[in-house]
């Protein structure tokens, strides 16, 4: 039987959605396949709740909430099971490779792998990746990240500090390791 | 506008989550201090390098068609 003209039309905006989910299922899950299941999955909740949707609000937001709600039920079982940040205290990775003399300071970022960056942005804990997810790579803003969570904008701004600070601690750790920088003062960037 | 302030919302600047008035204030200031100015080129520098590390998959082609064949 033909959809109807409505269904299909929404089924059609949500779909211009697609990567910016599918990229967040691939953080989340760290699995091709899985990513594929939870977005196929996201979509078909998505159209059974066509009717909370609001329209003229973030349809964005919405679809990626359905999705990391699910993600969380089925992939996680608990939301208790996501695993804290370590405590990497203040740590401002333009302060230690300044304090440490690697100057210029952006030449270390520039020789950063992706794959590095992917893998320092995977090793956050879930509930920290997310956040990174929506405001660093797909650009929400505070609020819709808000809206998209679940939480209040301070929750928002705050996993953010603390993602970002553990991300910089893992960026510095992978300079270290492959011989960028050197962990001592008069560091420099090697060439 | 000095040091500290500015770094407690550089965060927020590169994210546009400022006001219209606490922009022109940090404006004023990075245009002045140098040092806040290389701090907030890194961390500007450091979220590109994030999002273009992250943002290169797209769904693919066939999982895309998949989907539309299912909900429309």
């Amino acid at each position: 039987m033909a959809e109807s003209p409505a269904r299909t039309a929404f089924a059609e905006e949500a779909l211009t959605h697609l990567d910016t989910l599918y990229r967040g299922a691939l953080r989340l899950t760290r699995d091709p396949d899985q990513a594929q299941d939870l977005v196929q999955e996201a979509y078909l909740r998505a159209l059974r709740y066509q009717h909370s949707y609001q329209a003229g609000t973030n349809m964005k937001a919405w679809l990626f909430a359905i999705m990391r709600n699910l993600f969380w039920d089925r992939f996680k079982g608990s939301r208790k099971e996501d695993v804290s940040l370590d405590d990497v205290g203040e740590f401002v990775l333009y302060d230690k490779l300044r304090d440490e003399g690697a100057k210029p300071e952006a030449d270390v970022l520039d020789k950063l792998a992706a794959s590095e960056v992917v893998e320092a942005v995977e090793k956050l804990p879930p509930l920290h990746r997310e956040v990174v997810l929506l405001v660093d790579v797909e650009g929400f803003s505070y609020k819709d990240a808000a809206q998209a969570l679940g939480v209040p904008i301070g929750t928002v701004m705050s996993r953010l500090h603390r993602a970002r600070q553990q991300l910089q601690k893992s960026l510095y750790d992978y300079a270290l390791e492959s011989g960028i920088v050197r962990g001592s003062n008069n560091n420099q960037v090697h060439e | 506008m000095d040091c500290p302030d500015c770094k407690e919302k550089l965060d927020r600047y590169v994210d546009r989550e400022l006001s219209s008035t606490e922009v022109l204030e940090l404006q004023l200031h990075l245009e002045g201090c140098p040092d806040c100015s290389d701090q907030y080129e890194f961390q500007a520098h450091l979220k590109r390098l994030v999002k273009h590390s992250c943002d290169c998959d797209s769904a693919p082609a066939a999982f895309r068609e998949k989907l539309r064949q299912i909900l429309t």
